[in-house]
């Protein structure tokens, strides 16, 4: 390159006015080049730039990379191929606790209120007439007393027409208080 | 995304999603480290990839995001200065000028430190990966023109550093002649 286009590129470019082009034509200039001293000072700029370019992962990233890729694809095939079976066990643990509390619901509906306590049919039977027994016997007494009363009450003599006239008295004074009492008000 | 379209169109940018890790974090295991993670990362979701628009862009705010987010979540210190292999192999070098190149680099090195986190993935995105300033501006989510106004600032902070850099090795020279 003349060092007049060099010149003029290199104002373009503190300008920002070049071109991708030229400024590629700048880096292979200065780093293929012997430098003219003239542009010793700016020349390192375009040297650094040029081998930055060549900044490179290290030759071990791919396989590191790759590594943790597979382990990464490993965990979501087991994950892949273990989800239908999850999702059966959990259908099936699903209808077994729906039958479970199904099957103990009919047993507690179907529970006995009176339990049967005796094994031989005969001692029930007994025990049963025996507790009739004393039900009866029982009444028996209640009936007799009651009759007993009735009697003794009978044995009083007591004058009931009387007892009605003075009820019918004590009604009539109240009658008359009350007839009383309106006239007053009326007054 | 298939796992063949991942491989075919995710990891060949690899080595440019790293390039820009390193030009914000400057450590090449922490760089190929977040570059890993990242690549993971879009492995995990690479059914959502193909819904993308813009892909590469896509890698690059996804690796860009993940750097600044370690650089601030370990406090990172830059001092590392990008070893200078490549100044070494130029043929006309003496071990006189790589001395003088591998100042001059580091000079580089801690201008572009002083620009903004915009300023210097712009730069990068343009000097190393050659990309317009179209691209960039998708890239880094901005407008075209804070892209042309950060790469000016870039360029011209560099190029003074170099001015200054030059002018004080002349004044040096001229002193130890005049002292003679």
């Amino acid at each position: 390159m003349e060092r007049e286009q060099i010149d003029k590129l290199l104002g373009k470019y503190w300008n920002c006015e070049t071109s991708l082009e030229e400024e590629q034509l700048l880096q292979q200039f200065f780093s293929e080049n012997v430098v003219p001293d003239n542009y010793k000072n700016v020349a390192p700029l375009f040297l650094y730039t040029h081998n930055e370019q060549k900044e490179k992962l290290s030759d071990s990233f791919d396989e590191k990379l790759n590594q943790k890729i597979e382990e990464r694809q490993k965990k979501y095939i087991t994950i892949k191929l273990f989800a239908p079976a999850l999702k059966i066990a959990a259908m099936v643990a699903f209808i077994l606790a729906l039958s479970f509390s199904g099957l103990f619901w009919i047993n507690s509906t179907k529970k006995q209120h009176f339990a049967e306590t005796y094994n031989d049919p005969l001692a029930a039977y007994k025990e049963a007439t025996l507790a009739l027994d004393k039900l009866s016997l029982a009444l028996q007494k209640s009936e007799k007393a009651s009759l007993e009363t009735l009697v003794q009450l009978n044995e009083l003599n007591v004058d009931w027409d009387f007892i009605d006239s003075l009820n019918m008295e004590i009604y009539k004074n109240e009658e008359e208080i009350e007839l009383k009492e309106e006239q007053n008000l009326k007054l | 995304m298939s796992t063949e379209r991942f491989h075919e169109i995710v990891l060949p940018l690899k080595d440019k999603l790293y390039r820009h890790a390193l030009s914000i974090i400057r450590d090449r295991s922490e760089a190929e480290d977040i570059i890993q993670d990242v690549l993971l990362k879009l492995w995990d979701k690479k059914k959502e990839l193909s819904q993308i628009e813009n892909l590469e862009a896509y890698c690059y705010r996804a690796t860009r995001n993940l750097t600044l987010d370690r650089l601030s979540m370990k406090s990172f210190r830059k001092t590392e200065t990008l070893d200078m292999k490549s100044f070494e192999l130029t043929e006309t070098t003496t071990p006189q000028t790589l001395f003088e190149n591998k100042e001059t680099a580091s000079i580089i090195e801690q201008c572009i430190d002083e620009l903004s986190e915009t300023q210097k993935s712009v730069f990068q995105l343009r000097e190393m990966e050659g990309m317009s300033y179209k691209e960039i501006a998708e890239t880094l989510d901005l407008s075209q023109d804070i892209v042309k106004v950060s790469l000016f600032r870039a360029r011209n902070n560099i190029k003074s550093a170099l001015l200054k850099k030059d002018s004080f090795i002349k004044e040096n020279k001229y002193g130890k002649r005049t002292n003679r």
